[in-house]
């Protein structure tokens, strides 16, 4: 950049200057002094830039960290040394949880709701997208894209009485669908605008080709467009899961058997269960975000991506 | 691949359906093979389908830390229920306790889908739920398992005459102490009010709380609030309030805010009560930091247990100290939490077999002894031996019999509504955000609506 | 190739399944609550219809307006103090040579937990005696300023903002580096050759020229502030005594602790309502501004 170009050469410059100026005894820490003069703007900006944003980081992810230290420590140790490492790795935190309550059950159940439910979102959402964005029903479509956008703009929370009176009404109230069909259906909006936004991007030869071919619609959905939207549907599921994974509310509302309870609902009532046992609560909240914070090390490009683009055209 | 995908897709759905289905069809807790017949067995041996397997469910509370001893007798009456009845399996479903009772088990009773068993209170809340055609009337296997006069009470589960639910436990409230605490700082149990408030002074000045107190959960607040209200105005007040011969803001009523209202002005409870679940006074008690809690009887398994309580040797219990009204000296007790269960039962010959079985395998000396034992539950059922009980269960005892008479908690007895208000109240009043006029007044209008409406 | 795309039968494959799935799940309810709204029920007997009763309530119930309040100031606390932080965080990194793709993965974190979890983690973070909070007052010798954060009317909204704005914050910012980083490098560069370096170039360069994005996400902030729920749910349940509720959770409270169904479809419309005025009164307020650009 010109600027640390003309900044450093007035460096080199000013050095020679006070070289120049001082006496003997005296010279090297005039030189020091007036080359800090003369340090570029840049290069400080750059420190102090740094410093912030090391501060800002450290500030959001010291919560996170000092909730793993914790849960390798007894309650005393929390109490009295809130700092610093634990005094050993032990393990017992984590084995309480874990076989006092049932983790794993709760791990499991968030695990396939999120991800059938998201399945169905993305499935369900791309062939919608297909059809309103590629097939001759101008009209048609522009309703069914009013309907969808309608769902944009309400709120979940305004939903969930009415939502859980209908449940018991279809008697799915208690039973996994209880979650399966609401969060697939809540998914849909969102999913089918960035994925139509995605279609309408593709040029529309391949499709051509497809039909000389002798490929019908739903043949040219699944055997042309489906491929090549792949890491679109991927980002676009994995915003889906995640979104299932965290939600608290309905899977608190609309389940009540221990057996079918999601991670979340689960740590909300650790909280109340462990609550002396403050070891045992911490090991608890690494069960639950462990998993997510792997998944996001591995996927974290990805699902930057996705939820930036999302909600920019959103 | 590209086949591929359509076979994906199609899997998929077919997944999905499969789902649906298994959704819609296996949703409904079994039991359908047998058919809905119109009189019941009164020796119910399920003949023809022996083996075939069907499920209920039962709800239960043991879901703490502290409870793992009940859970495992839970556990235990539930094998030998499943052994007793071919095909049987029980799903053991846990609830925090306020949670089941104020909200899940509500919703449930009001949509008409409870579990086959639940966690019941008595009072209200079966009131409530008899109102609505919910529960099962249990009196003629009371009858045919020759139970019915071996309950201490069943009043709190009997509506018109008939039992809808059974109490597992009773229970006292009352105030325990530190004996070693006093003992140090040389303070005798108090028995009056001024000697409370010196025993509290002095306990404040040594840096010791004199009341742990954990508030974020309100109903723990009215435990001894109750208490209170009761010693200054009498132990049928909350009848009387309710039948509206008497008032919240009556001054003798009034009388007992007012002095809970001091103890919170002299900061003698625990420090952030507000933000603290309920175990958490205990857990300053065990700790060793406070001098008093008021809590229930089924408190005392935290307290004493050495391995979790840094005072499981020092814990004692006494009554209240009296307030010099008409209630001193009494104690708040009953029987009035247990099991019940729901009335669509009755049309299932299976899982009413499978209910009376519970109830024989629950209900029993021999249960309710180890209860008593195990985890200081006060027997529900009359016991021919209460020998080898830990010395704070004897204390608790002795101290109950010892009192003038018993009152059932306020909660047994008011609407919802009221409860609600009245602990919403009470928390305003430990933050200092309203007074024991306000309180009172404003309690006394939702008294009023809430009679009208009921 | 047009008859293929015209395929009535193929279309109405594509689209009925999701577009059933969304009428019954979501329009359906929807249309419940319309209808709830507007009759007295307990969710047991049947509803009597009430008019306009229910909402009549709600507008003169004081602990309603509490609510409202509750979520006005999450609103101003997202748009006044977190955005402006938002865009000092946000330029900042932009201004940076190294270390954006570390940056933008760790203060990205947050925002993928749950809100419930983190409600958890952040109750901890606030518990009285064990917590991170008042352990680091007190070891900093500030103990005067311990509180007990989520019990205390002064303080208790605020710590739950506080752990709102940490969840997203993160979020936003990376947000906003997109738009930065979208900016043509050439308006940038012309920016500088006229001397406009560091701080004066993101004020009346960056800024402006990501307007857009900053739109979305005042846009998003309200929203999501009015709609809160989760947080103040797991962290405080409206307390203490009801100084933390907002809409979503005094609506529940009454469908699902006292059991009146009609008054809280009442308020879930108006949620509804409320967020609709809102944000069409800040579109309107951007076509001006923008007009005035």
């Amino acid at each position: 950049m010109k600027t640390t170009e003309s900044a450093g050469r007035s460096v080199v410059a000013a050095s020679s200057d006070a070289r120049a100026c001082s006496g003997m005894p005296l010279r090297s820490r005039a030189r020091t002094f007036a080359a800090w003069r003369r340090w570029p703007r840049h290069r400080l900006f750059e420190a102090v830039g740094h410093a912030v944003m090391l501060t800002y980081v450290f500030v959001t992810l010291y919560p996170l960290v000092w909730v793993f230290f914790s849960s390798f420590k007894t309650n005393r140790e929390i109490i009295e040394r809130p700092w610093g490492l634990p005094s050993s790795l032990r393990f017992d935190n984590y084995v309480q949880a874990w076989s006092g309550s049932k983790v794993g059950t709760f791990f499991w159940n968030s695990l396939y709701v999120s991800t059938i439910a998201g399945t169905a979102t993305v499935l369900l959402a791309a062939m919608t997208a297909f059809a309103i964005t590629r097939m001759r029903f101008g009209r048609l479509s522009k309703g069914v894209s009013a309907v969808f956008l309608f769902g944009l703009l309400v709120p979940a929370g305004s939903l969930l009485v009415p939502l859980y009176m209908l449940l018991r009404e279809l008697k799915l109230y208690n039973t996994p669908l209880a979650l399966l069909f609401p969060y697939a259906a809540f998914g849909l909006p969102l999913t089918m605008f960035v994925i139509a936004a995605f279609f309408k991007s593709v040029p529309g030869e391949l499709e051509e080709a497809g039909v000389v071919d002798g490929l019908g619609a739903i043949g040219l959905f699944a055997r042309v467009v489906l491929p090549i939207s792949v890491p679109t549907l991927v980002t676009v599921f994995i915003l889906n899961f995640l979104s299932n994974w965290n939600e608290f509310i309905m899977a608190n509302l609309f389940l009540a058997k221990e057996k079918y309870r999601t991670l979340p609902v689960g740590m909300v009532a650790f909280y109340d269960q462990l609550n002396m046992n403050y070891g045992g609560l911490c090991a608890a909240i690494m069960f639950s975000v462990l998993p997510v914070v792997a998944l996001y090390a591995v996927l974290q490009q990805k699902i930057i991506e996705g939820i930036t683009a999302g909600s920019v055209k959103g | 691949m590209r086949g591929k995908r359509l076979v994906w897709t199609l899997a998929c759905g077919v997944l999905a359906s499969g789902m649906l289905l298994a959704g819609c069809g296996g949703k409904s807790s079994g039991g359908e093979s047998g058919g809905a017949q119109a009189s019941v067995q009164p020796s119910a041996q399920p003949s023809a389908e022996k083996a075939e397997p069907f499920t209920i469910t039962l709800r239960h509370t043991q879901i703490k830390d502290t409870q793992k001893k009940r859970l495992a007798m839970l556990q235990d009456v539930v094998k030998a229920t499943e052994n007793e009845v071919p095909g049987l399996k029980i799903e053991l479903d846990g609830v925090e306790d306020k949670v089941n009772r104020f909200e899940k088990l509500r919703a449930e009773m009001a949509a008409g889908n409870p579990p086959q068993i639940f966690d019941l209170f008595g009072g209200t809340d079966t009131r409530d739920y008899v109102k609505a055609g919910r529960l099962l009337d249990v009196t003629p296997i009371l009858e045919e398992l020759g139970l019915k006069d071996k309950f201490y009470s069943l009043a709190e589960f009997t509506v018109d005459g008939k039992v809808y639910g059974l109490p597992m436990a009773g229970y006292v409230e009352g105030l325990y102490y530190n004996k070693k605490i006093f003992a140090d700082n040389g303070v005798q149990p108090p028995k009056t009010w001024d000697e409370l408030l010196k025993a509290a002074e002095t306990f404040k000045s040594k840096g010791i709380t004199p009341f742990a107190l954990a508030s974020k959960d309100a109903w723990v607040i009215n435990m001894m609030m109750n208490t209170m209200w009761v010693y200054t105005a009498g132990p049928t007040s909350v009848e009387d309030i309710v039948a509206g011969k008497k008032k919240w803001n009556d001054p003798d009523m009034l009388d007992a805010f007012k002095k809970y209202e001091t103890l919170v002005k002299k900061g003698y409870f625990q420090e952030g009560n507000l933000a603290l679940a309920y175990a958490e006074q205990q857990n300053k008690f065990a700790a060793g930091e406070a001098a008093m809690v008021f809590d229930g009887s089924w408190a005392n398994t935290p307290l004493t247990d050495p391995e979790k309580s840094k005072v499981a040797n020092d814990v004692g219990f006494m009554l209240f100290p009296a307030l010099g009204g008409p209630g001193d000296g009494y104690i708040n007790g009953g029987w009035s939490n247990g099991y019940g269960f729901s009335v669509k039962v009755k049309d299932n010959p299976r899982e009413l077999a499978a209910v009376k079985a519970f109830i024989k395998n629950m209900y029993n000396e021999q249960m309710q002894k180890r209860q008593l034992l195990e985890e200081g539950m006060l027997p529900a059922l009359k016991l021919s031996d209460t020998s080898g009980v830990k010395p704070i269960i004897a204390e608790i005892l002795s101290v109950s019999s010892a009192a003038k008479g018993t009152f059932p908690a306020f909660d047994s007895i008011v609407q919802p509504k009221v409860r609600e208000a009245l602990e919403r109240g009470m928390q305003e009043l430990l933050g200092g955000r309203t007074t024991p006029e306000k309180l009172l007044e404003n309690l006394q209008k939702v008294q009023e609506e809430a009679n009208r409406g009921s | 190739m047009n008859r293929t795309l015209r395929d009535p039968i193929a279309y109405f494959v594509f689209v009925a399944p999701s577009l059933a799935l969304f009428l019954t799940f979501f329009a359906y309810p929807l249309l419940s609550a319309l209808r709830y709204g507007f009759t007295e029920w307990n969710g047991v007997s049947p509803a009597k219809f009430n008019g306009l009763a229910n909402f009549a309530r709600a507008l003169s119930d004081p602990d309603f307006w509490v609510s409202v309040k509750n979520n006005l100031w999450f609103v101003g606390f997202s748009v006044f103090v977190q955005i402006p932080f938002i865009l000092l965080i946000a330029v900042v990194v932009s201004a940076l040579r190294r270390g954006h793709g570390f940056y933008k993965t760790t203060v990205f974190l947050p925002s993928i937990l749950s809100t419930a979890v983190i409600g958890v983690i952040w109750s901890f973070v606030y518990h009285p005696e064990a917590g991170l909070l008042n352990q680091l007052l007190r070891s900093v010798g500030l103990s005067s300023w311990a509180h007990a954060w989520l019990a205390e009317e002064k303080t208790a909204m605020l710590s739950v903002l506080v752990t709102n704005a940490w969840q997203w914050t993160g979020f936003y910012v990376v947000l906003t580096l997109a738009a930065i980083f979208a900016i043509p490098k050439e308006l940038t560069e012309a920016a500088t050759i006229d001397g406009a370096v560091g701080f004066r170039r993101a004020w009346y360069v960056t800024v402006p020229l990501i307007r857009p994005v900053i739109a979305v996400m005042v846009l998003l902030s309200v929203t999501g502030a009015m709609k809160a729920l989760d947080i103040v749910f797991v962290m405080t349940e409206g307390g203490p005594y009801g100084t933390t509720e907002v809409m979503a959770t005094y609506m529940y409270r009454q469908a699902y602790k006292l059991g009146d169904y009609g008054y809280a479809n009442a308020i879930a419309i108006l949620i509804f309502v409320f967020t609709t005025a809102l944000t069409l009164a800040m579109q309107y307020f951007n076509r001006r501004t923008e007009d005035v650009q």
